[in-house]
C-alpha cells in the first residue's frame, strides 16, 4: 500500500500537492453549501441539531406573498443597476480608450479612489446626497417654497441608482480593457469607407464589443443581486425587501429562522449558478472575438473634433458625481457634530471634534488593525492555496479540472449567504472561533478563493510553457521547478492578486455583517453600526481617513498590473 | 547512439478529423549524427522530439541509449524527464528572464541529481559554454537584455553545458529573421560537430534540413516516410508527399510500358501521349500506374526544336526574376510545369518552348 502511494506519488510529484491541495480546498468549500441545503429542508431545535426534514420552508418562500416581492425586487433591482452601470461605465470607457477627449486622469483617479473606498461609505453619502436634508431635496424645497421632497430616496429608483453608481468604475475598468484590445484598423476601416464616428461606433465598435458587454452586464448583475449594501441601508427603511434583506432579516430575528434564510439563500445561490453558467460560456465567446493584434500595436484614438469637450465633459460630470460629491458630503458630515443641511450658517459649527475622536479613541486603532490583518491574512492564505492550486490547474495537472472548480465553487455564494452558511458551519465545528477574527478571515477566505485563482491561473497562462520544460529537461524535478523558475516568475500575478483581494476584503459589507461581533469588528461592519446608531459624523471622519490608507494601497495595485503588463516573460 | 523503435503516441481528435501524435516510430542514431525530423506543423515531428525528451509519455514503444534504457512501454521503464541527462533548445528558447546569463547556463550544474560541484568547476563549464556559443563576455547579462540570436545561443549553451550525449533542437531557427538564420545554420551545423553530440533537430524547413543533416527523416501524419541523406531524399523522394514537400517538384503520371526491373530505367507514357524515361528505383509492371518526379531545376528550356528521350513542348505562361535564376511556368499540354532556369537567355510569356531533362533526373515516385 505504502509502496504503491510512494511510485503514485513518484511518478508525478505535482500528485502529492494536487491531494493536499484539493483536500484543503474540499474542507473549505464544500461544507457551506452542503449546510446551507440541508438547513433549507430540516428542522432543527433550539441547539441547532437536526429533528427532521421538511419543505416548509419553501413552501412558505413560494407561497408568502412577501417572499415572491422580494424575488421580484432583487430582479428588478440587480436588471436596473446593472443597466445603469453598463451605460455610463461603458460610455466613460469608450470616451477615455478610444478618443482624444481631455481630462482622463480624471477617469483613472476616480476608479482607483473608489477601488480603496468601502461600499458603503459610498452609499451613505449618497443617502445624505438624495435624502430629507440632503441638497437635492433642500434646494428644491428652497426654490419652490414646497415642504415636500423632490426624490424619495428609500425607493426602488434610489436604489438602482445608487447602486448602478457603485458598479460604475468597475465597468469601466474591464469595459476600458475590451476597447483597448479592440483592433483599431477594423474602426478606420469603417471610417475609410465614408462611415462618421458615431456610425463606426453603432456597427463595428459595439457589435465587436458585444460579446464583452453581455459577459460584464452578467457579471454585474450577478454581483448586484448578491449586494448588500445598498438593500440594508437604501432599502429595507422604506420597506423594499429584496432577497439579500430578507436572508438577513430571518437571520437576526430572534430566534434565528435558519431553515428559512437557508431556503431563501438556496434560492439565490441556484439564481446565480444558472447566470454563472451563462457567463462562463459568454466570456469564453468574448476571448474568441477578441481581435488582438501582434506586436507594436497602439490603438489610434477616434478624432472628435469639437465634440472631444463635450466628451471631457462627461467625463469630468463622471468624476463629479462617482467621486468628488460623495467624498465632499463625507468631508462635510465629518466637520459637524450632527448630520445637517448643506448652509453657510453651518459653516460656522465646523469642527475636528470627529477627527479628534477617531484618532485618541483606542477603539478605532483597534478596528483598523482588526480589517488589516484580517484582510492581509485572507489575502496571503489564498494566494498560497492558489498559487499550487491555479498553476496544476492552469497545466492541466493532476486534478486540476477538480482544483479548479473546488477553488471557484464560492462564487455562486452571495456574501450575505456565505455570511449565513459560514456562521451554521462553525457554529456546529468544535473548533473555539465563532466570535473572533478566524471565522471573518475563514469567510474571506472561502469568499475570495475564485478571484486568486483567477490571478494565478491567468499569471501562468503567461508564462510560456516552455520556459518550466526547459528546466525540467535541465535536470530539475517538480519542486525545484517550481521552487526556482514558477514561484519567481508567477510573482507579480501573486502581489497583484493580493493587493485586490486585501483591497476587496476592505470594501464589502455583507460576509462579514453576520459574523462580525464586538470584540471581533471590521471596518465595513462598524460603520454599518454606526450609521444604524446615528453616529453620523466619526463614521464620516473615521471613513475618509480610511478610504486615504486604502487609497494608497490601491495605487500599489494598479502600479503593480501595469508592471505586470510590460514585464514580457518569455512570450 | 540513440535508438527508437516502435514509438507511438496518439492524441485524441482535436479540431478537426485528422488525430495527432506518432505511429510505430523506429530509427537508429549511430553516435554523432546530425538527424534531422522533416514535415509539415501537425506531422508528429515535435511529438516525437518531447517523447525522447521525456515530455511526454509514449503509449507504447521504446528508447534506448547505449548503456540505459530511457523509455520501454514493454517493461514499464519511464525515466523522468529531469533524469535523462539531455539538452534541449526550445522553440521559444525559454530563457529565464529573472536571472542572468550566467545563471541560466549554470542551472543545469546546478539542479544535476547526484553530483554537486564546485563552484570554480560551475564557472568554468559554463565560461567554457558561452565561449563555444561565442558569448564569452556576456555572462553577467540580465537574460531580459539580449537579442534573438543571442537568447538563441544562451539556450544552446544551456543545452550543452552538462556535456549530453543527446541533443535536442526544437526549431530553434524559426524565431529568427532571414539572414541570422542562414548563418545560425552553419554556426549550428560546426559547434554539433566539435562537440560531437547525437544531436535531434526538428524543422519543416527543408533548406535547413538539407544544408545542416547528415540524415533526415521526412514526416507525415505521424509516420516517417523515408530516411535518407539529404541528397537521397531530394533526388530520390521514396514517394509524392516526399517530392512535393521537399522542392515544389513536378509530378507527371502515366502508364508503365513495361516491365522496369527494381533500380533500373523504364518509360512512361503520360496522359498525353509523350513517353519519358525515368528511373524506377521499386520497379513498375507493364501497363501499371506511374508517378514521376521532376525537379524544376533539372529542366533545360530552349527555344529551338530539341530532340532525346525526355523532351516535351510547351508554352511559357508566366517568367519571373528571382536574382540568381529564372522561374517559369510554363503550360504542357493540360499541366503546368515549374522551370528554374539560369537569369539569361529570358523566355518571356508566350514563347514556345522545348523542355528537356536527363533520364537521371526524373525519378518514378509510385
Amino acid at each position: 500500500m505504502t509502496a504503491s502511494l510512494l511510485a503514485f506519488v513518484k511518478q508525478d510529484p505535482r500528485r502529492l500537492i494536487a491531494v493536499l491541495v484539493g483536500l484543503l480546498l474540499a474542507v473549505l468549500m464544500l461544507p457551506p453549501l452542503w449546510i446551507l441545503l440541508q438547513d433549507s429542508v430540516t428542522t432543527t431545535d433550539a441547539m441547532g441539531d437536526v429533528t427532521g426534514g421538511t419543505v416548509s420552508h419553501f413552501v412558505r418562500l413560494f407561497t408568502d406573498k412577501d417572499a415572491l416581492t422580494s424575488i421580484w425586487n432583487s430582479l428588478v433591482f440587480a436588471g436596473g443597476s446593472t443597466v445603469l452601470s453598463l451605460i455610463s461605465g461603458g460610455a466613460l470607457a469608450w470616451i477615455v480608450e478610444r478618443t482624444n477627449a481631455p481630462f482622463k486622469i480624471l477617469a483613472y483617479l476616480a476608479t482607483i479612489i473608489s477601488m480603496g473606498t468601502p461600499y458603503i461609505l459610498h452609499v451613505i453619502a449618497w443617502l445624505f446626497l438624495l435624502g430629507k436634508v440632503g441638497p437635492l431635496n433642500d434646494v428644491y424645497r428652497l426654490l419652490t417654497g414646497s415642504t415636500n421632497n423632490l426624490f424619495n430616496v428609500n425607493s426602488m429608483a434610489g436604489m438602482i441608482l445608487i447602486e448602478g453608481f457603485l458598479w460604475s468604475p468597475l465597468v469601466f475598468l474591464l469595459l476600458g480593457a475590451t476597447f483597448r484590445a479592440a483592433n483599431a484598423d477594423m474602426e478606420e476601416a469603417a471610417r475609410m469607407s465614408g462611415a462618421t464616428v458615431f456610425d463606426t461606433l453603432r456597427r463595428i465598435s459595439l457589435p465587436l464589443a458585444m460579446p464583452s458587454i453581455l459577459a460584464l452586464a452578467l457579471f454585474v448583475f450577478i454581483r448586484a443581486i448578491g449586494g448588500f449594501e445598498v438593500p440594508a441601508l437604501v432599502g429595507m427603511p422604506g420597506r423594499i425587501y429584496v432577497l439579500t434583506t430578507d436572508v438577513y432579516e430571518a437571520t437576526i430575528v430572534v430566534p434565528p429562522d435558519l431553515g428559512y434564510a437557508a431556503a431563501f439563500s438556496v434560492v439565490m445561490v441556484a439564481i446565480v449558478a444558472v447566470l454563472l453558467f451563462y457567463y462562463s460560456r459568454l466570456s469564453r465567446n468574448a476571448e474568441k472575438y477578441h481581435s488582438v493584434t501582434g506586436k507594436g500595436y497602439r490603438p489610434r484614438p477616434f478624432d472628435l473634433g469639437r465634440g472631444r469637450w463635450i466628451a471631457g465633459a462627461m467625463i469630468v460630470l463622471n468624476f463629479v458625481v462617482v467621486l468628488l460629491l460623495p467624498l465632499l458630503t463625507l468631508l462635510w458630515m465629518s466637520l459637524l457634530p450632527f448630520l445637517r443641511s448643506i448652509r453657510w450658517s453651518g459653516l460656522a459649527a465646523l469642527t475636528f471634534k470627529n477627527y479628534r475622536t477617531v484618532f485618541s479613541a483606542p477603539g478605532y486603532v483597534e478596528l483598523a488593525l482588526n480589517s488589516l490583518v484580517v484582510a492581509a491574512g485572507s489575502a496571503t492564505a489564498i494566494m498560497l492555496i492558489t498559487a499550487l492550486a491555479g498553476w496544476i490547474a492552469a497545466r492541466r495537472g493532476p486534478g486540476g479540472r477538480i482544483l479548479d472548480q473546488l477553488a471557484t465553487l464560492s462564487l455562486v455564494f452571495p456574501g450575505i449567504c456565505l455570511g449565513v452558511a459560514v456562521m451554521e458551519v462553525y457554529l456546529r465545528v468544535p473548533l473555539p472561533i465563532y466570535g473572533t477574527l478566524w471565522i471573518i478571515g475563514i469567510a474571506y477566505v472561502i469568499r475570495y478563493m475564485p478571484y486568486g485563482m483567477r490571478y494565478v491561473y491567468s499569471g501562468v497562462l503567461q508564462l510560456h510553457r516552455e520556459l518550466e520544460e526547459a528546466a525540467g529537461v535541465a535536470g530539475a524535478s517538480a519542486m525545484t521547478t517550481l521552487r526556482r523558475i514558477v514561484a519567481p516568475l508567477l510573482t507579480p500575478a501573486l502581489v497583484a492578486g493580493w493587493l485586490f483581494i486585501f483591497l476587496i476584503a476592505n470594501k464589502e459589507l455583507a460576509i462579514a455583517v453576520l459574523l462580525a461581533s464586538p470584540g471581533s469588528q471590521v471596518i465595513a461592519v462598524a460603520i454599518f453600526d454606526q450609521w444604524v446608531n446615528g453616529q453620523g459624523g466619526e463614521l464620516a471622519a473615521f471613513g475618509l481617513v480610511w478610504t486615504v490608507l486604502m487609497t494608497g494601497i490601491a495605487c500599489l495595485f494598479f502600479a503593480q498590473m501595469r508592471r505586470g503588463a510590460t514585464d514580457v516573460y518569455g512570450n | 547512439m540513440l535508438s527508437v523503435h516502435g514509438l507511438t503516441k496518439i492524441y485524441a481528435n482535436r479540431f478537426d478529423a485528422q488525430a495527432g501524435g506518432v505511429r510505430d516510430v523506429s530509427f537508429e542514431l549511430p553516435t554523432g549524427t546530425f538527424f534531422t525530423l522533416l514535415g509539415p506543423s501537425g506531422c508528429g515531428k515535435t511529438t516525437m522530439l518531447r517523447c525522447v525528451a521525456g515530455l511526454e509519455r509514449p503509449d507504447a514503444g521504446r528508447i534506448a541509449v547505449p548503456d540505459r534504457v530511457l523509455f520501454d512501454s514493454a517493461t514499464s521503464v519511464a525515466v523522468p524527464m529531469n533524469q535523462r541527462g539531455i539538452g534541449m533548445v526550445f522553440q521559444s528558447y525559454a530563457i529565464w528572464p529573472h536571472m542572468t546569463v550566467f545563471e541560466n547556463v549554470a542551472f543545469p550544474l546546478r539542479v544535476a541529481k547526484g553530483r554537486r560541484l564546485a563552484k570554480q568547476d560551475i564557472s568554468r563549464m559554463v565560461d567554457q559554454a558561452l565561449t563555444t556559443v561565442g558569448l564569452a563576455d556576456y555572462g553577467d547579462r540580465p537574460a531580459t537584455r539580449l537579442s534573438g540570436g543571442q537568447q538563441q545561443r544562451v539556450a544552446l549553451a544551456r543545452a550543452i553545458v552538462h556535456r549530453p550525449q543527446l541533443l535536442l533542437l526544437d526549431e530553434p531557427l524559426s524565431n529568427l529573421d532571414a539572414s541570422l538564420r542562414e548563418e545560425m545554420r552553419v554556426e549550428l551545423r560546426r559547434l554539433q560537430q566539435q562537440i560531437g553530440v547525437t544531436t535531434i533537430y526538428v524543422t519543416h524547413d527543408q533548406g535547413e534540413a538539407l544544408a545542416m543533416s547528415d540524415r533526415i527523416a521526412v514526416m507525415e501524419r505521424g509516420r516517417i516516410v523515408q530516411v535518407d541523406e539529404p541528397r537521397a531524399v531530394y533526388f530520390r523522394p521514396a514517394n509524392e508527399f516526399v517530392a512535393s514537400f521537399i522542392g515544389a517538384a513536378n509530378l507527371l503520371t502515366g502508364l508503365c510500358l513495361g516491365d522496369v526491373a527494381a533500380g533500373a530505367l523504364g518509360r512512361v507514357r503520360l496522359a498525353d501521349g509523350e513517353a519519358i524515361v525515368s528511373q524506377f528505383p521499386a520497379g513498375c509492371t507493364l501497363g501499371h500506374h506511374a508517378t514521376v518526379s521532376v525537379r524544376p531545376e533539372s529542366i533545360v528550356l530552349t527555344a529551338g526544336a530539341a530532340t532525346g528521350d525526355n523532351t516535351l513542348r510547351g508554352t511559357v505562361s508566366a517568367a519571373s526574376f528571382q536574382g540568381g535564376s529564372m522561374r517559369y511556368d510554363v503550360a504542357v499540354a493540360d499541366r503546368t510545369m515549374r522551370v528554374i532556369g539560369p537569369a539569361d537567355p529570358v523566355f518571356p510569356p508566350g514563347t514556345t518552348v522545348h523542355l528537356s531533362f536527363p533520364a537521371t533526373a526524373s525519378v518514378s515516385v509510385g
